[in-house]
C-alpha cells in the first residue's frame, strides 16, 4: 500500500508505464481510495476526449515557403550533397525506427492484429498479414480493409471498414482498447470486467458477452449485445445491456436507456422521442411496456423525476409485481440495493 | 522524404500548441524543417532521429511563444482557422463543435502540461523519449501528463456544463 496519493502517477499507470511492483501498489491503492479513483476516471476521460483532436495536414504552401526561403537559398549546400544528407537522415530514421520498434515491444506490452481483408494500418506501417502491435499505437481501417485483434487469451475483436481503434493496454489484469471511429465486434469469454471499450461517450465493459459497438466521430455511438451482458459506464451513470438490447450512446450525456430489439415499433418510437426530446414520450413508453420491457422501465427508474418516477414504478409493479421483502418506497428513493435487487428478479424475464 | 514523414505531426502539434493558429503553426513547421536542414550535420546519432526532431519542434514552439509574449501578440485563432482540417466540412456540427472544445481546453493549459500531452498523443512516444525530448525526469513527464490530462477533463467537463447549460 502506499502511504500516498498516486495523483501524479496515475497517467503512467493507464499507459502501462509503471513497473509491475509500482503498478501493484497503485492499484491497491485504488481499490480503497474513492478520491484517487475518480482522478483516474479525470484522467481517463481527458485521455479520451484528445481523441477528437484530428491530426491536422500541413499546408502545402509551408513547403514552398522552406523552398523559397532566403535562409536556406543562402546556406543550402550543392545539391548533390543535399540529396546525400537526406538520403543519409532516411537511412538513420529507418535505422532509429528498427532500433525503437525493438526496444519498444521488449518493454511496452503487445497486441496481435491480423489484416482480415485490405491493408490496415497501425500506427504508421500497412499490415499485410499478423503482427504485434505495441500498446499505444492507432490501429485503422479504410472502406476496404478489416482487421483482427487478439485480446490475449479470453476473445478477440473485428475492426470494421472504415474505424479507427486505439490500443491502450493489456496483460493480466485487463484489456483496454479506446474506439475513436467506426466499428468493432467484439467476442469475449471470461470472468467479467477484463475487457474494456472507451469511447467519448463512456466505457463498454465486458460481462461476458458477445457484441457490435459502434460510434462515430462525435462520439454517438450504438451497442447491440448478442450473447451475455456488457455495462456502459459513464461518469457514474451505467446501462446494463443484455443478450438481444441495444443502447443508444452520447457524446457528453453517457449511455442511454437500453432496450430489447424485439419490442413493439410504438414503444421504440417512444422511448427514441424520450432520450432526445423527452416531452409526452413518457406516458406512450409506460402504455406500450410488455413485461419483458421492464428492462427499459428499471433504468428510466434513476432517470426521471420523482413525480414521474412513481408513474414508473407503478407500471412496472404492474407488469412484475415487487418481490417479497422489498419496499417501494426504498425503490423510489433509488436504494441502491433494493434496485439491484429488484433487476436481479426482474432478469429473469428479460 | 522526410519531411513528408513528419510534416503533417509537427504541424498538428504546433496548430494545437499554439491554440488552433494555423499560421503561427505553418511558421513554426517551416522553422524546425529549415533548422533540421541546417543543423543536420550536428545529428550524431547519439538519440534517436525523433528525439532530435521533437526537441527542435519543443524548443521553437517555446521560442516562438516567448516571442510573441514578448510583442504581446495573441495567439488566438480567427474561429474560421480552428481545425481547419481537410474532410471537416463533411463533419457535423456536433463534431465540430466537441472539437473546438477540446481543442480550447488543450490551449487553455499550461505550457509544460500542453507539450507533454501533444508529445503523447501525437507521437505515441515513450516516457523515457518524452524526458530526453522535454530535458526533464520520467516522473515529471508521468507528472505532467497526470496533472494535464485532469486539467483538461475538468475544463471540458465546465465548457460541457455551460454549453448543455444553453441548450436547455
Amino acid at each position: 500500500m502506499l502511504d500516498t496519493h498516486p495523483s501524479d502517477r496515475l497517467a503512467a499507470y493507464l499507459d502501462g508505464e509503471l513497473p509491475d511492483i509500482e503498478r501493484n501498489r497503485v492499484e491497491a491503492h485504488l481499490g480503497t481510495c474513492a478520491r484517487c479513483r475518480h482522478a483516474l476516471e479525470l484522467v481517463r476521460s481527458g485521455r479520451t476526449a484528445l481523441q477528437h483532436l484530428p491530426i491536422a495536414s500541413a499546408p502545402d504552401a509551408i513547403w514552398s515557403a522552406i523552398e523559397t526561403s532566403a535562409d536556406f537559398r543562402t546556406r543550402r549546400p550543392p545539391a548533390v550533397s543535399l540529396v546525400w544528407r537526406l538520403a543519409a537522415a532516411v537511412l538513420v530514421l529507418g535505422i532509429a525506427a528498427s532500433v525503437y520498434r525493438i526496444w519498444s515491444t521488449r518493454n511496452v506490452t503487445s497486441w496481435q492484429v491480423m489484416a482480415l481483408q485490405g491493408s490496415p494500418v497501425a500506427g504508421s506501417r500497412r499490415l499485410s498479414g499478423g503482427e504485434s502491435v505495441p500498446s499505444g499505437k492507432w490501429l485503422e481501417t479504410d472502406a476496404s480493409s478489416r482487421a483482427r485483434i487478439v485480446v490475449g487469451s479470453i476473445g478477440s475483436v473485428t475492426l470494421e471498414p472504415n474505424s479507427r481503434v486505439r490500443l491502450l493496454s493489456t496483460d493480466a489484469s485487463g484489456h483496454r482498447l479506446a474506439l475513436g471511429a467506426g466499428g468493432i465486434q467484439a467476442s469475449i469469454s471470461a470472468p467479467p470486467r477484463l475487457f474494456f471499450v472507451e469511447t467519448p461517450a463512456g466505457t463498454a465493459i465486458d460481462l461476458g458477452c458477445e457484441y457490435q459497438l459502434h460510434c462515430d466521430r462525435n462520439g454517438t455511438g450504438m451497442l447491440r449485445v448478442t450473447s451475455g451482458w456488457v455495462a456502459l459506464e459513464w461518469k457514474g451513470r451505467e446501462s446494463l445491456v443484455p443478450a438481444g438490447a441495444s443502447c443508444r450512446m452520447y457524446a457528453g450525456r453517457g449511455p442511454g436507456i437500453p432496450w430489447f430489439e424485439d419490442a413493439g415499433d410504438g414503444f421504440l418510437r417512444a422511448l427514441g422521442d424520450f432520450e432526445t426530446h423527452r416531452g409526452e414520450s413518457l406516458d406512450r413508453i409506460l402504455a406500450e411496456a410488455r413485461t419483458r420491457d421492464t428492462l427499459t422501465l428499471w433504468h428510466l427508474l434513476s432517470r426521471v423525476e420523482a413525480g414521474d418516477r412513481v408513474r414508473v414504478f407503478d407500471r412496472m409493479a404492474t407488469l412484475a409485481p415487487l418481490p417479497p421483502g422489498l419496499l417501494r418506497d426504498r425503490v423510489l428513493e433509488l436504494d441502491t440495493q433494493s434496485l439491484k435487487k429488484w433487476r436481479e428478479e426482474l432478469a429473469w424475464t428479460w | 522524404m522526410v519531411y513528408d514523414a513528419y510534416k503533417d505531426q509537427v504541424y498538428s502539434i504546433a496548430l494545437y500548441y499554439f491554440h488552433g493558429n494555423a499560421s503561427v503553426a505553418s511558421d513554426v513547421t517551416q522553422q524546425v524543417f529549415l533548422k533540421l536542414m541546417k543543423d543536420f550535420h550536428n545529428f550524431r546519432g547519439e538519440s534517436a532521429f525523433s528525439t532530435w526532431l521533437y526537441r527542435l519542434v519543443v524548443n521553437t514552439c517555446i521560442d516562438t511563444g516567448r516571442q510573441a509574449d514578448a510583442r504581446v501578440v495573441s495567439m488566438e485563432p480567427h474561429m474560421s482557422e480552428m481545425v481547419a482540417t481537410p474532410g471537416s466540412q463533411e463533419d457535423d456540427a456536433a463534431q465540430n463543435q466537441m472539437a473546438k472544445s477540446v481543442q480550447s481546453a488543450v490551449s487553455a493549459l499550461p505550457p509544460a502540461f500542453r507539450a507533454a500531452i501533444l508529445l503523447r498523443y501525437f507521437e505515441d512516444l515513450s516516457y523515457e523519449e518524452m524526458a530526453r525530448i522535454l530535458n526533464c525526469s520520467i516522473g515529471t513527464v508521468a507528472s505532467r501528463l497526470s496533472r494535464g490530462h485532469r486539467l483538461l477533463a475538468e475544463k471540458l467537463s465546465n465548457l460541457n456544463s455551460r454549453l448543455g447549460g444553453k441548450e436547455r
